[in-house]
Order: structure tokens, then C-alpha cells, then sequence
């Protein structure tokens, strides 16, 4: 079997005295969507952070791609393959959709991003591909529908071509029409761009379609692990997270 | 090249046409105001590229300028350095010195930079008057600093001529992708990074930027008024006037601190026979504070919607 693209090995995070994340250990193959689970608190998003370098861990490893990108920077990993979204969309709110993409889509090469216009067809490209009408590349975020929003967050992981998105909450505060258009987004993305997700979200019933394999984590650590129907089924999951 | 572009560079060339010819139509008095106006147009360029751009308020310009005017006076006034090798060296000495400092205070953000960098100036200040005071002049300062140029009308033309070169440079960067991407830092860091950029070397480059602007500013002021003293730079209200130039004139927008230079010197200016002594600064506070509560973003606001109002109309 080849190794997992990612791989997560007894990961602890403390802040002061609350011990968030308690020996995580979890891992993603290339081209697998992982869902993770967990009731609020759980220690999901932490995970990202994780992930991401927004924290350091207080010990454990993470291997992306065969490599230990433990001493990475943020930016340094996202130039190895891994992007993310948040779970309250951070765009930059003083630029339209396709100068948000823009920044994403810049090398991290001071000078060729002096030298090197703007790729407004790719921009475009970019913006039409998660589902933006043409004439909203020119839109502000304020004016965006929180639908419109996840859509730019998707756009601006996308233009940093990732190998493996973390997806944070990627469902919450959509109507349910939003919800069915994002998960084909995700869908139509994932088939024609090779990615590999990890999914946060508390919507299982919109998570269930998509996912190969469901991580349930709770009070910092992962209580169950399967399919979607396995963990679903699972007593003590149905008893933390279900509530029955 | 596109229409806004083609209309931008029209308004620097008119900018530039109307102050070439200003000389001819105003007194020698005015043309020294406006030489100060000039100075404060670089200086409010300088601390808007860092903190206008990146969102990262600094209080220590004048630490910056302190070191430019500080080089070359030293180096011209006791060692006899020809002027075109002392300005190169205070540059350089500014963004190294400023580096030195500044650098590791990029770590920190908000109010902690705004205060640590406050810190800084004082720090020369009293440096200044306590190390090597023979080489500083101490509280005395230098004086007998050469000029580069004598007269109103030669130094008008060469203040300008800086201030200009620097903006039009700094608005040609700004409109690059380095200049969104130095923008988004305002917005929102973390995203920034999580775009695959390193915020670090982002940030250093604003800041050689402005402290190259700042040592540019620094040295030529010093040899414009001859002299430099402690209290004449590492001062509160030259400090603020700065800020306040680039918040008035429209933070961000290479021309808004230019044109909040403008005005703020001529209204100090103009202030000046009605109220003689520092209740002019209570004043300018206030119309500061007027404009700035109902134009928040900034003269350069103000003139942007008159000109594509004007440009309508024409059409």
C-alpha cells in the first residue's frame, strides 16, 4: 500500500491548562476525501491549525507527501500542496473577486510579482470553474452571499493549486439549494483537479455523499474511525455526537 | 496600457505641469512653504507605503528620517564627504539602522508596533544628545550643514523633482501584483499566508521601501534647512503631522499624502498670522478630525469623484 499523503502521528496541543488536542493521530491517501466529525470543541478546527502552522504543536509529527513538515512555515506548506479554508471566510474585503484571486494566484517571488502582470483570463477561469457568474469577478465580498463567499474561498485555494484541501465548515450558513451546489463544485473539483479533501462540517447529511472514510473526534481526541455508516452506527459516537 | 492607467499618468503629467510652472505665478515666500510641503509629501509617502499599505501603524518615522539627516550631516559637516556620496550613504545607513530595529518589531502588530516603534524615536533622541554628542552636536544638533542647491526656485524645483520621482515610482509599484498582495497584509494577514506567501519577506520589503523614502527625505531636508537638531526630528507633532498627512490626504493612494502634505502645510501656513504660537496644532487638529470624520477616505477621495464627475460631464 502506498503511504498516505498525510499522515498525523500522535499530535498534542495545550493551551495553558486545556489540553485541546490529546494524541491525534490521523492520516489522508492521495485522492481520498476524509470527512472529520466531532461535536463544537471537539478539537477540529485546531486540527487544521495544526496542519496549517497557525499553531504549533505542543509535540507530534505531521508528514505531507513523504516529507516532515513539522518546522514549515504556513506559507512553505501551502507551496507544498496543502491549502484551506475557514470555517468564517477571510476574504480580503477591500478587493473584487478577481484581485482576492490574484493575491493567491502571485508567486511568492517578489519580483516576479513586479515583473509579471495580472492573468485576468486565468482569474476568470478560476472564478467560473467554483461556480461565479462572469460579471462577478468585479464584485466586492459585502456584496456576496454567504454561498458566493465559500465560493471565493474555494477559488482562492484553488489558484494556489493544492494537492490536499482542508475544508472547514465548508456547508455552514447555506440554503439547502447552496449546499447541493457546493458539494457538485467540490465533486466536479476534486475529478478534474486531482485533490485530495479533508472535510469538516456538522452537516452529515450533506457530508455523507462525498466522503470516503469519517474521523469522529471528540474532546480533543478521535473516538471513532470508518466509513460513513460505520461511524454513524457507532454507540458510543451516536451517544457523544448524536446525542441517542 | 487601459483608460484608468492612461488617466492616472495624464493627472501625474498635468500634476507635474502645473507645479513646473507655479514658480512663475507665486511669490518666493509661498514657493518655500511649498518646499516644506514638498519634504512632508515624502516623508507621508514613506510611512504610508508601510503602514497605509500593510496596515502596520508606525510611530517611528522620525527615527527613520533621523538617521538619513543624521549620515550625511555627520559625514559632509565633519568629514567632508562630497554630498552625492553622503546622501547614498544615509540612505543605505537608514535601512540598515532601520532594519536593525524595525525588523524584529514586524513580529508584533497593532498596538504593540505602533508603541515599540514610538520607543525607537526616542531612542535616538536620547542617543543623540548622550553618544559621541561631539559627533552628534548633542541637544545643539549640527549646523553649517551644506545645501546642495541655494534659493527658493532651485530648491522648489529640486524637492519637487524628488518628491515627484518617488511618487510616480511608488504608484507604478503599487499597481503591480506586489502592491494587491502588500495590500491584502492590511486586510487580513493569516489569508495572506495562507495564499502561500511569506508575510516576512513581504513586510521587510515595504519596510526597505519606506525607510530608502524616509533616508532620501532625511538627507535632503537636512541639507535644504543646513542644520539638524534633536528636538527638530524626534518631535511628537512632526511626527503626527506626518500621519496626518497620509490620513488626510487618502492612506494607500500614493497621491492622497501628497496631497494631504499640500494641504496641511498651507493651512499651517495660512493659520500662521491668526494664531502664531502651537494652538495652530490644536486647529489643524480639528479640521483634521472634521475632514477625516466626514471624508474618511481622504482628499484624494475628493478630487478622484470631482475628476470622474468632470470626465462625464466632458463626455
Amino acid at each position: 500500500m502506498s503511504e498516505p499523503l498525510l499522515k498525523v502521528i500522535d499530535l498534542h496541543k495545550n493551551f495553558g491548562g486545556i489540553h485541546a488536542v490529546k494524541g491525534v493521530n490521523l492520516h489522508v491517501n492521495d485522492g481520498e476525501t476524509l470527512g472529520l466529525i466531532g461535536p463544537n470543541g471537539a478539537g477540529k478546527t485546531t486540527i487544521f491549525n495544526l496542519i496549517m502552522d497557525e499553531f504549533r504543536p505542543s509535540s507530534g509529527e505531521i508528514w505531507f507527501d513523504g516529507q516532515d513538515i513539522g518546522k514549515l512555515a504556513t506559507h512553505q506548506r501551502v507551496q507544498h500542496g496543502i491549502a484551506r479554508t475557514y470555517q468564517v471566510p477571510q476574504p480580503f474585503s477591500e478587493m473584487t473577486v478577481g484581485e482576492n484571486i490574484r493575491v493567491a494566484m502571485a508567486p511568492d517571488n517578489l519580483w516576479h510579482q513586479i515583473r509579471d502582470g495580472a492573468d485576468i483570463a486565468r482569474e476568470a477561469e478560476i472564478s467560473k470553474s467554483v461556480g461565479f457568474a462572469e460579471n462577478a469577478i468585479g464584485a466586492m465580498p459585502p456584496e456576496l452571499s454567504m454561498g458566493d463567499l465559500r465560493r471565493l474561498e474555494m477559488a482562492r485555494t484553488v489558484a494556489v493549486q493544492p494537492r490536499l484541501l482542508l475544508l472547514d465548515e465548508v456547508f455552514a450558513g447555506l440554503a439547502f439549494g447552496e449546499i447541493a451546489q457546493i458539494s457538485d463544485m467540490l465533486v466536479e473539483k476534486k475529478e478534474k483537479e486531482s485533490l485530495t479533501y479533508i472535510i469538516v462540517s456538522h452537516d452529515l447529511r450533506a457530508l455523507a455523499p462525498l466522503v470516503d472514510r469519517v474521523v469522529v473526534m471528540s474532546f480533543g481526541e478521535v473516538i471513532a474511525e470508518g466509513t460513513f455508516d460505520e461511524v454513524t452506527n457507532d454507540p458510543h459516537v451516536r451517544e457523544v455526537y448524536l446525542g441517542q | 496600457m487601459d483608460s484608468t492607467t492612461k488617466k492616472f499618468i495624464a493627472g501625474w503629467l498635468i500634476f507635474a505641469l502645473i507645479a513646473c510652472l507655479l514658480p512663475f505665478v507665486v511669490s518666493t515666500g509661498t514657493l518655500r512653504i511649498l518646499i516644506f510641503a514638498h519634504f512632508l509629501g515624502m516623508f507621508a509617502m514613506s510611512w504610508d507605503f508601510l503602514s497605509g499599505r500593510t496596515g502596520y501603524i508606525s510611530f517611528g518615522h522620525p527615527f527613520l528620517i533621523g538617521i538619513g539627516g543624521y549620515t550625511t550631516a555627520i559625514l559632509t559637516y565633519h568629514f567632508d564627504v562630497p554630498i552625492y556620496l553622503s546622501i547614498p550613504a544615509a540612505v543605505a545607513a537608514t535601512m540598515v539602522g532601520g532594519t536593525l530595529f524595525f525588523v524584529p518589531a514586524l513580529r508584533i502588530r497593532g498596538t504593540y508596533f505602533a508603541l515599540v516603534t514610538l520607543a525607537f524615536m526616542e531612542i535616538l533622541y536620547e542617543l543623540t544628545k548622550v553618544v559621541a554628542p561631539k559627533l552628534t552636536g548633542g541637544t545643539r544638533g549640527i549646523s553649517g550643514v551644506p545645501s546642495i542647491v541655494t534659493g527658493a526656485e532651485p530648491n522648489y524645483y529640486l524637492t519637487f523633482a524628488l518628491m515627484f520621482i518617488i511618487g510616480f515610482g511608488l504608484w507604478l509599484l503599487i499597481r503591480t501584483r506586489l502592491g494587491i498582495t502588500l495590500s491584502a497584509i492590511r486586510m487580513n494577514e493569516e489569508a495572506v499566508k495562507s495564499a502561500g506567501h511569506s508575510t516576512t519577506k513581504l513586510k521587510l520589503f515595504a519596510f526597505m521601501v519606506s525607510a530608502a523614502v524616509s533616508g532620501i527625505g532625511g538627507a535632503f531636508y537636512v541639507h535644504y534647512l543646513g542644520s539638524i537638531a534633536p528636538r527638530g526630528i524626534f518631535e511628537i507633532n512632526f511626527l503626527f503631522t506626518i500621519i496626518v498627512a497620509a490620513l488626510l490626504g487618502g492612506a494607500g493612494t500614493i497621491m492622497g499624502p501628497i496631497a494631504g502634505a499640500y494641504f496641511l502645510t498651507l493651512l499651517l501656513e495660512l493659520l500662521r498670522p491668526v494664531l502664531p504660537g502651537m494652538e495652530r496644532y490644536f486647529l489643524y487638529g480639528l479640521v483634521a478630525l472634521v475632514l477625516y470624520v466626514y471624508q474618511p477616505n481622504g482628499i484624494y477621495d475628493i478630487i478622484a469623484v470631482a475628476g470622474r464627475k468632470l470626465s462625464g460631464k466632458a463626455r
